[in-house]
């Protein structure tokens, strides 16, 4: 395995997924895949090279009678090129190199059926299809030594399990690549500062917070209070679904930075749930200033800062008696 | 480095200009208990804004030095602390529990004038 590790060291292994050469080789001790079925497997590649013609044959005609799998070889050019390829993995699972450019190569082909939306469900199919196939023609010219025979299905299966692993992580990368686009767009919708008053700002708090968003709004409104010179902030959290201790926790830290710096921070629009959430989570806000709407919340901040709101004249829509 | 101590009506300002070791912190905290008996003042005001980082062992000294000035007839406000020193702080667990803040010096004053006026 060594040899054939710094035979091929000179392909990079893709970098978005940090997947290196270590990380490789701990994924091949778990699988106990060592020197000795990289043996084993190369001295299958002669009959490998007998049967990958029919086996492929199989594998695609399997292919085309589902209609899942067959949408994806409609165009005569594009099944002759899988085809090709396939035959190319084939004869490459018993060539005995299985280091950084193999990997490299398992990484782009599954990164390529993300792409197509092949779905994990058919390609761990296939995989099934082609180790049957495969126990089928060892069988067959093993049929004086079984054990023989059933020494290179195991080690065969270790190298597909560590091919399956590989193929998975690029699944799972290019669905977190998509989702954190998304958390990103997400964030862009940032959280505005806006002065009500006179050294009072408000802080409208909508959506998911996580941690990343939780720094952002607190740097967002620490630079808010020295720029306005603020001494009341209502943060309203009336658009936050759900609470957690972590977001809980996230707050708190919001609410004592203001503090540091001189300002109070008057909390509302905790929804029954999120309170009960809250409570029953044993979390412990009663540092926090807590009022139930956004209305009061103004009220008091006003009050903090020694305003007296006192309606003037009559509503232009209520109908008073004429004095 | 010493801190210089102003006095402004019944008003001490200690006005931290630069980086201070924990030697100097000890210092500030003796002399300013000492300076609020000798000149009767009834108020204090820390000015941090020159910082751009508090660590533990400073917010400890400026709660100690909250608490021997209170014990000594004197409220203490801490002032001017940056946006990303208060983050800093609050990521790191430290909140100068129980000492009153505000947003810079003109503020401090304001607060503890209010406070010595009500009492």
């Amino acid at each position: 395995m060594a040899e054939s590790n710094r035979a091929s060291t000179r392909a990079p292994l893709p970098h978005e997924l940090e997947i290196n050469e270590r990380d490789v080789a701990r994924r091949k001790e778990f699988l106990e895949f060592r020197e000795e079925d990289a043996a084993t497997l190369r001295k299958l590649n002669d009959v490998a090279q007998k049967y990958a013609d029919p086996v492929i044959e199989d594998l695609y005609r399997h292919f085309l009678s589902h209609e899942e799998t067959q949408a994806f070889f409609r165009d005569p050019h594009v099944l002759e090129r899988v085809k090709r390829l396939q035959k190319e993995y084939f004869l490459r699972l018993t060539q005995g190199d299985y280091g950084a450019d193999y990997v490299a190569n398992r990484l782009r082909i599954g990164t390529v059926h993300e792409r197509i939306n092949l779905a994990p469900k058919w390609y761990l199919g296939a995989y099934n299809f082609y180790l049957r196939a495969v126990a089928k023609w060892l069988q067959e010219t093993f049929a004086k030594k079984p054990e023989d025979a059933f020494a290179a299905f195991l080690s065969l299966m270790k190298l597909v399990f560590l091919d399956i692993g590989l193929a998975m992580d690029t699944y799972i990368f290019a669905r977190d690549s998509t989702m954190r686009k998304q958390q990103e767009a997400i964030r862009e919708l940032s959280t505005p500062v806006l002065q009500i008053r006179e050294r009072l700002l408000l802080l409208p708090i909508i959506g998911v917070i996580d941690s990343q968003r939780a720094r952002l709004i607190t740097g967002g409104l620490l630079e808010a209070i020295r720029a306005n010179r603020a001494k009341v902030v209502v943060m309203d959290v009336t658009g936050v679904a759900t609470i957690d201790s972590k977001v809980a926790n996230h707050l708190l830290q919001t609410v004592m930075a203001a503090r540091l710096m001189g300002a109070t921070v008057i909390v509302s629009g905790l929804s029954p749930e999120v309170a009960q959430a809250l409570v029953a989570l044993g979390i412990d806000l009663t540092k926090l200033n807590t009022v139930g709407d956004l209305q009061g919340g103004i009220e008091q901040a006003e009050r903090i800062l020694g305003y007296r709101v006192v309606q003037t004249g009559t509503e232009p829509g209520s109908s008073q008696l004429p004095a | 480095m010493p801190v210089p101590i102003l006095k402004q009506g019944d008003i001490l300002i200690a006005s931290i200009q630069a980086a201070l070791s924990d030697q100097d912190l000890v210092r500030l905290q003796e002399e300013l208990s000492e300076r609020v008996g000798r000149s009767r003042a009834r108020g204090v005001v820390i000015d941090l804004s020159a910082l751009d980082v508090l660590d533990s062992f400073a917010t400890r000294t400026m709660r100690n030095i909250a608490y021997t000035t209170r014990l000594r007839g004197a409220e203490t406000v801490v002032v001017g602390i940056q946006p990303e020193v208060a983050f800093a702080m609050v990521q790191l667990g430290l909140t100068l529990e129980g000492v009153a803040t505000a947003l810079d010096l003109e503020e401090g004053c304001a607060m503890l004038r209010r406070e010595t006026k009500s009492s």
